[in-house]
């Protein structure tokens, strides 16, 4: 792979909460590549460091050793503004204290972009220009949201309102979108929407997608590749099929579970062991 | 710079807007404070003509004609009545709505850092720290009288930034340097306690004839300082509440969250930083001419954002306006409902602000409410 090509690269990445003590938590020494344009799963049990992973290339945490670059470029040497021109974050829960419209939500997106708009001394209150409204427009129609533009966000349901983040997080433009358990809260149905609208913009768009995910079946019929984290530690990262073994998860999870191939894509299928009959 | 491989939208086939009802227009936001500064205008001239001695419209036109014409020294050539309006109402009135607009302005910067509508900056104790201030450097023999210009001022500014500090601290203890929301409006929460027994304490201490100057102080008034000091105060809060405008659409992005608003490029500790401060620092000056009014800082934001919604750059400055319109009124209702004896003001804002805030919360469904995505 030449280096144009790495959307993420991690080299014996490091990070630890708390002190230097025995209750410190670390993740440790974490090297991996993910080529731009990949849909990358990452699962593993709770607290395995799924988050931390993705806090890192949100840029949100800071390693104590090692290497993180974005498309070849350290990411320490970004700003926090340059480095929201390029990579996106939908967190697992937003809190949304105040009624904002749709629209106004997802045009904060365009807050990284709008750093001249707001140095100007006259229009310092950072109005929107004709071109961030129309990126804002595109991203909530990518995400089947511009309908509800003008509607206050506390009057949506839980699959609108996630489908309102990802498009807030679209009109960063970014190079990659991470997701933290995007599907938690949901339904059946919108998790399977949200599901097909982020293969479609990694298919259309070429947007690389990191996605944290409790749902081993979602990840592993969506994903390009899936990232296997336990205990702070990468213990795979490869295919579904490679990962997504019986073995492998037992291991991990400490878990009997049957793994055999879904009927219609082929990919591996989770299911539990269930009661002897 | 390089070439992004990110996600564009194409550019011409889909260019569509975003809907214009959907999001603040410069239009809507120029309409809605032209509209609010007209009636701050209006509120502020009723306002002159009311109290123990009225004064009719044409008489108060005249009056204030002749003074801008020859300066204050002409007001015994003027009349008596024109010493009334120099003297104790333009002070009080622009006291009053100076007091408003901070404290409209302070409570909804303090809502969106803190994420709770709840917060004002008597909650976080950073009120009762002013006031404490204050009453300390009562105690020690600063005439409550001298407000305007004095050593009153700093001891409740040096109180505020005192509160904030320590609010913050015991935030912080917590770990990572971080401020989790619950436990900053706790830390608030028990500061207020201890501040409060202590200003107990301290009036306690006092002579009868200043604790209860002090106690009349406390309950919030507009006695209103000399020319100089209310100079002085405009200055103040108006370079105060500039600081906290500019930072508006920061508020907007930081209202989705710290860490969202990290990951959209927003230096949250800076920002976090300047608008403690100058929060601080205004509250310090506000609790020094006026003592402690409540209502206003955490009603006032409400009752804006139900009605032209939470957008902080026009949130900010219609809190600032109808928060000085409001207090205006309610301190013209406190000196003349039972004239020619008066009551504090915070009782007015209270009994005035509490019904209406809950009609509003009742019945518009825009309301302020806690939604997890």
């Amino acid at each position: 792979m030449t280096v144009s090509t790495v959307a993420v690269a991690f080299e014996g990445v490091m990070f630890r909460y708390g002190g230097d003590g025995a209750a410190a938590w670390t993740l440790d020494h974490v090297s991996l590549a993910v080529a731009r344009g990949e849909f990358i799963g990452i699962i593993g049990p709770n607290g395995s460091g799924k988050s931390t992973l993705l806090k890192l290339i949100a840029k949100l945490l800071q390693p104590r050793s090692g290497r993180i670059t974005i498309e070849g470029d350290p990411l320490e040497a970004l700003t926090h503004e340059a480095a929201a021109r390029r990579i996106a974050m939908v967190p697992q829960e937003s809190v949304l204290v105040f009624p904002y419209t749709v629209a106004e939500i997802v045009l904060m997106g365009r807050y990284p972009h709008q750093r001249h708009e707001r140095l100007r001394p006259l229009t310092s209150l950072g109005w929107e220009s004709e071109e961030d409204r129309r990126v804002a427009a595109w991203a909530m129609r990518q995400t089947d949201v511009f309908q509800l533009a003008e509607r206050p966000i506390n009057e949506l349901s839980g699959g609108e309102r996630q489908r309102t983040m990802i498009a807030r997080a679209l009109a960063q433009e970014p190079e990659i979108l991470l997701l933290d358990e995007p599907t938690a809260y949901l339904d059946l149905s919108h998790q399977v929407e949200i599901a097909r609208i982020l293969r479609r913009l990694n298919e259309e768009h070429g947007l690389t997608v990191i996605m944290v995910s409790h749902d081993l079946n979602l990840a592993a019929q969506y994903c390009d590749r899936i990232m296997l984290i336990d205990a702070g530690r990468l213990i795979r990262l490869g295919r579904p099929e490679e990962v997504i073994a019986p073995e492998l998860l037992h291991d991990v999870y400490r878990c009997r579970v049957i793994v055999d191939r879904h009927p219609i894509s082929g990919r591996p299928r989770v299911t539990l062991p269930g009661r002897e009959p | 710079m390089k070439a992004h491989a990110g996600v564009a939208a194409a550019p011409s086939e889909h260019a569509i807007p975003v809907p214009r009802g959907a999001v603040l227009t410069r239009a809507r936001w120029a309409t809605v404070l032209l509209g609010l500064s007209a009636l701050a205008v209006v509120t502020l001239a009723a306002s002159l003509l009311l109290g123990a001695v009225p004064i009719a419209p044409g008489r108060l036109l005249m009056i204030l004609a002749e003074l801008m014409r020859h300066g204050h020294g002409a007001v015994d050539a003027v009349g008596s009545d024109a010493a009334i309006v120099l003297y104790l109402r333009v002070p009080r009135v622009l006291t009053g709505f100076l007091v408003g607009a901070s404290l409209g302005t302070v409570g909804a910067v303090l809502q969106a850092l803190v994420r709770n509508p709840l917060a004002d900056p008597y909650i976080l104790g950073i009120s009762s720290g002013a006031a404490l201030g204050a009453c300390v450097a009562v105690l020690f023999g600063v005439s409550v009288a001298g407000l305007g210009l004095s050593v009153l001022p700093l001891c409740a500014f040096a109180g505020a930034l005192l509160s904030i500090f320590i609010v913050y601290r015991i935030a912080a203890a917590g770990g990572g340097g971080r401020l989790p929301v619950q436990t900053l409006l706790l830390a608030g929460v028990i500061l207020n306690a201890i501040f409060s027994a202590l200003i107990m304490f301290a009036t306690s201490l006092m002579t009868p004839a200043r604790s209860f100057g002090m106690l009349a102080w406390l309950m919030g008034t507009l006695t209103g300082p000399d020319l100089i000091g209310l100079l002085l105060l405009t200055a103040y809060v108006g370079v105060g509440v500039t600081v906290l405008f500019r930072q508006a659409s920061a508020l907007n992005v930081l209202s989705l969250g710290e860490e969202a608003a990290r990951t959209l490029g927003v230096n949250v500790d800076r920002v976090k930083l300047i608008l403690f401060i100058t929060a601080a620092l205004l509250t310090g000056a506000v609790v020094s001419v006026s003592g402690i009014i409540g209502f206003v800082g955490m009603a006032i934001p409400h009752i804006v954002r139900l009605l032209f919604g939470p957008d902080h750059r026009l949130l900010l400055p219609a809190s600032a306006l109808v928060g000085g319109s409001l207090l205006v009124i309610a301190d013209g209702i406190a000196r003349t409902a039972l004239a020619p004896s008066e009551f504090p003001v915070g009782v007015v804002t209270a009994l005035l602000g509490g019904p209406f805030f809950v009609y509003l919360l009742v019945t518009r469904k825009r309301g302020a409410m806690q939604v997890a995505a």
